[in-house]
């Protein structure tokens, strides 16, 4: 089952962020931050608490308006003065690091919310549709379950389910595993690598460092709003170059 | 003891009072009903309209609340059956006090609602506007049901408060129960009709406790 993007397909890069600037009061909490992401890419952001990457995130959906930049996502400027934001956020799914499910709604209709409201289907092709988002990360015994009776990595699958139903061209988590018991930590990073394995391009914002070296295809560091380096992984962790990523690979990694 | 049974529990008073209090208990449940209807139903509405946050009419919203929560309702009620007249507008004792009182409920309404409104997280908001719905979408179905639940039970004590009010309108010389139990008074000499009174007050109301705590269980959910 596949619906139409609302944003049409491009030879360029998917995502293009240039020079995005945002400060709440005197703190610039991102500094002129440039970024390009290629279809199919998937890139790990890292960098201690409060380094921006969040707002990186929530700037690219315009969440919060950034003060200066721009964002396209293909050739359409989201950024832009009267840009379609309803039909551009449909194509760029975004995870919270609390779930947000909406608690008077069963996982099922978490999901179908947007496809009846926004895309405009039926409420039968809305619940088929949304049942297949919550078979493909597990959840197919809980469709009638509300959030308050799922566990916190079944609601956290539940709201990537909600976010993929939509069949954006971009996904985005921000933190997915953070607010997780241990023990559920693993259940919602395979889903992101099923994802990653059917090609989906994505920005994880993670902690989880063991993940970012064996998903991501590059790893950005991120400290005080800016972007103080990035690539492959491996280049990442095993030859940080600047003082900052290595001081924080060292505090995180515990080396 | 034997005075204060005649006095106050007197049964053939009682028996003979019974058929017109309960013809003004009729009058005082349709004024009940349709003062909890329009002002709960106005004062959802203007809080939805506050939450567009469009400044000017915020303002004029929040007067509107302000004014009306602080005037007793009976000044209300006066100043809607005896001044307004003068300024060409005139209402019947009914709707003069079922519009005084739906307009102080309306009032009380919207200051919870609102705060409602405001208390769901905003998480939700960011939930629903990622996945592209706009802000009247997601305050229909993700933001009101999440916020009315939350305030079922100072919104259902706050309508009981401005619905036993309906004796006000004795005041404008409406026949409701109030109206009715004081007239029988004076006919039979003896303050039993208003004790009937009271107790069809408890019945009427009473059940509306008890129905708020029995919603207050139905709505809520998991943790």
């Amino acid at each position: 089952m596949s619906m139409p993007h609302a944003v049409p397909a491009t030879s360029g890069p998917l995502l293009t962020i240039e020079n995005l600037s945002k400060r709440f009061g005197p703190l610039m909490v991102l500094d002129d931050v440039s970024l390009t992401v290629a279809e199919r890419e998937v890139i790990a952001i890292i960098g201690p608490s409060g380094s921006g990457k969040s707002t990186l995130l929530r700037c690219v959906n315009r969440l919060e308006e950034p003060a200066s930049g721009r964002v396209m996502l293909g050739d359409v400027e989201v950024t832009a003065r009267g840009a379609k934001l309803n039909a551009i956020r449909r194509d760029i799914g975004l995870v919270f690091q609390n779930f947000n499910l909406y608690p008077h709604l069963k996982a099922r209709d978490n999901v179908s919310l947007a496809l009846r409201k926004v895309i405009g289907l039926s409420r039968e092709a809305a619940r088929l549709q949304a049942e297949a988002a919550l078979t493909a990360v597990g959840l197919e015994m809980k469709f009638d379950a509300y959030p308050g009776e799922l566990s916190g990595g079944q609601q956290q699958r539940v709201g990537i389910a909600r976010a993929m139903a939509l069949n954006p061209r971009l996904m985005m988590f921000d933190e997915p595993t953070s607010a997780l018991d241990p023990e559920l930590v693993a259940g919602v990073l395979g889903v992101i690598k099923d994802m990653k394995a059917r090609g989906m391009t994505m920005l994880v914002v993670t902690h989880e460092m063991g993940f970012a070296r064996e998903v991501a295809d590059r790893v950005i560091f991120m400290d005080r709003g800016k972007i103080v380096e990035q690539g492959h992984p491996s280049r990442i962790f095993g030859q940080p170059e600047s003082p900052r990523l290595r001081e924080f690979l060292a505090s995180v990694l515990g080396r | 003891m034997q005075e204060f049974a005649h006095y106050f529990f007197n049964m053939p008073v009682m028996m003979l009072a019974l058929p017109q209090l309960l013809q003004g208990l009729l009058v005082t449940v349709q004024m009940g009903v349709l003062v909890v209807v329009l002002g709960i139903g106005l004062g959802l509405l203007l809080a939805v309209v506050r939450s567009f946050r469009f400044a000017p009419v915020n303002v004029l919203i929040v007067i509107f609340v302000d004014v009306f929560r602080a005037i007793p309702a009976l000044v209300v009620l006066m100043l809607i059956y005896f001044a307004l007249p003068s300024v060409g507008v005139t209402l019947p004792p009914f709707a003069s006090a079922v519009v005084t009182l739906a307009l102080v409920l309306a009032a009380f309404a919207e200051e919870i609602i609102w705060a409602g409104i405001t208390a769901v997280d905003k998480g939700q908001w960011e939930a629903a506007r990622s996945t592209g719905l706009g802000p009247l979408q997601t305050l229909f179905y993700v933001v009101l049901f999440q916020a009315i639940r939350m305030v079922i039970p100072p919104l259902t004590n706050r309508a009981i408060a401005v619905t036993k009010n309906t004796a006000i309108a004795s005041a404008v010389s409406v026949q409701e129960m109030l109206n009715v139990a004081s007239s029988q008074q004076a006919i039979y000499a003896n303050p039993t009709p208003l004790t009937l009174a009271a107790l069809l007050y408890l019945a009427l109301f009473v059940p509306f406790t008890i129905l708020s705590r029995l919603l207050e269980r139905r709505y809520r959910w998991g943790r």
